[in-house]
């Protein structure tokens, strides 16, 4: 960083009617700053206050639609109608992914954790088993710890596209993190003995 | 007597003086080149994009032709402010994770002076910057200053964790791809199989990739063999 009493005088300039603020310059960095702060200037405006509003207390109104959206995925999934399932969370998804970013991540990350695996499920009963093992990965991405079911099912369907490498280092990993899960050692074994039969 | 005293003494007088001299001369010129060098030490962090755009938006030049400078809207200003304090929060924790390892380091003699104190100014410079920050907040919004750096915490992460997720998001087609191709080849070569020793039909009801293992294993014939090959191949793909 620079001295603190001094700065870089960037070459930017400010449109007069949609207040965007753009560069002459050509540098990446500047440029992508810009649009990024672009953004972040229209998200502050669509909220009453003029600052964001701190982290705590979270406006309830999402929460509700969120959790509204899976279980209306976990009902047509009960049903059997697994494609309705899936679009159901896919939407619970896109609503949990645009919440203002000053808001609480950890509260996104509970979420996204809980409809991703619910998506891996729909996806595993239809034998989509690219998307359901994706889907799987990002649950765990979003929440490590206590989310076994998610370890699980990306281990099966790595197993299911005959990944055994892949499912034996990925429920190794399962293991260490939620303890000895019983679900999981069995899928342990099983990946084992196919191991050894192939 | 006198006059002898002072040639004798002459020599050692210019052998000290010219040593004293030679030491003086030494430090001095050591110490210029060495407070040179500190004040030439390469920053630790490279320059502050997000401030420096606060700062130029603050400073806004007039544009050609036109006498005053165009006002900037206070929204702008605070989503550049909070650009900032977002960078400001990577930037802090870097240091603090830098902290525990560059002193362990600087202790064990791994890693010269100049890069601590490098880090020590980095600090330093750190703590200015966020108390500009906040000062600057509660300029723009009365009490913002308490809440700005929550704000910017929860940006900062949830802009880590949405990259992350779009990563692992984006394998999906790769993976597609390569599934279908690997999909077709089992069941060409399944296909094969059947072909080859058609007596058996119970193979037919196995579908997977694992379960139409099983079937081959059982009878050890000769094409059993060549699949179990094609199979390694695969696996070496990926």
């Amino acid at each position: 960083m620079e001295d603190t009493e001094s700065f870089t005088l960037l070459p930017i300039r400010l449109d007069p009617t949609s207040k965007a603020i753009t560069s002459t310059s050509n540098s990446r960095a500047l440029q992508e700053e810009l649009a990024t702060l672009n953004n972040l200037h229209r998200s502050l405006l669509s909220i009453e206050s003029p600052v964001p509003p701190p982290p705590i207390p979270v406006n309830p109104k999402r929460s509700a639609n969120i959790t509204k959206l899976r279980e209306s995925g976990n009902t047509e999934f009960r049903k059997g109608k697994h494609q309705e399932a899936i679009k159901f969370y896919g939407l619970g998804l896109q609503m949990a992914l645009t919440r203002p970013l000053w808001e609480p991540q950890g509260l996104v990350r509970d979420e996204v954790a809980g409809l991703y695996a619910n998506r891996a499920q729909a996806h595993m009963a239809m034998m989509n088993w690219v998307e359901g093992a994706v889907d799987a990965e990002a649950s765990v991405e979003a929440k490590r710890v206590g989310n076994a079911k998610a370890w699980w099912r990306r281990g099966r369907c790595l197993l299911e596209m005959g990944r055994l490498e892949e499912a034996k280092e990925w429920v190794g990993r399962g293991l260490e993190m939620e303890g000895n899960e019983a679900d999981l050692v069995g899928l342990l074994k099983e990946i084992e003995e196919r191991r050894k039969r192939a | 007597m006198f006059n002898i005293d002072w040639w004798s003494l002459g020599l050692p007088l210019a052998y000290v003086s010219v040593l004293l001299g030679s030491l003086i001369i030494f430090s001095s010129l050591y110490r210029k080149r060495k407070a040179a060098a500190s004040a030439t030490l390469a920053p630790w962090f490279p320059p502050h994009l997000q401030r420096n755009i606060y700062l130029s938006l603050l400073h806004l030049e007039p544009e050609e032709g036109k006498e005053k400078a165009p006002t900037v809207p206070e929204s702008v200003l605070r989503a550049a402010l909070l650009r900032r304090a977002v960078e400001d929060i990577h930037r802090i924790i870097q240091v603090r994770s830098a902290k525990q390892a560059c002193s362990t380091l600087l202790q064990r003699g791994s890693v010269g002076d100049d890069l601590w104190q490098r880090f020590l100014r980095a600090e330093k410079e750190m703590e200015e910057e966020l108390r500009d920050v906040v000062m600057e907040a509660n300029a723009l919004s009365p009490n913002w200053g308490q809440t700005i750096f929550q704000s910017a915490n929860e940006i900062a992460a949830n802009t880590v964790f949405r990259k992350r997720l779009d990563e692992i998001q984006a394998q999906t087609t790769a993976e597609k791809e390569w599934w279908e191709k690997k999909r077709a080849s089992i069941k060409s070569d399944f296909m094969k199989e059947l072909d080859g020793e058609s007596t058996t039909p119970a193979k037919s009801s196995a579908n997977k990739t694992g379960s139409d293992e099983d079937a081959i294993l059982v009878e050890s014939g000769g094409p059993a063999v060549t699949d179990k090959g094609t199979m390694k191949k695969k696996k070496g793909k990926k």
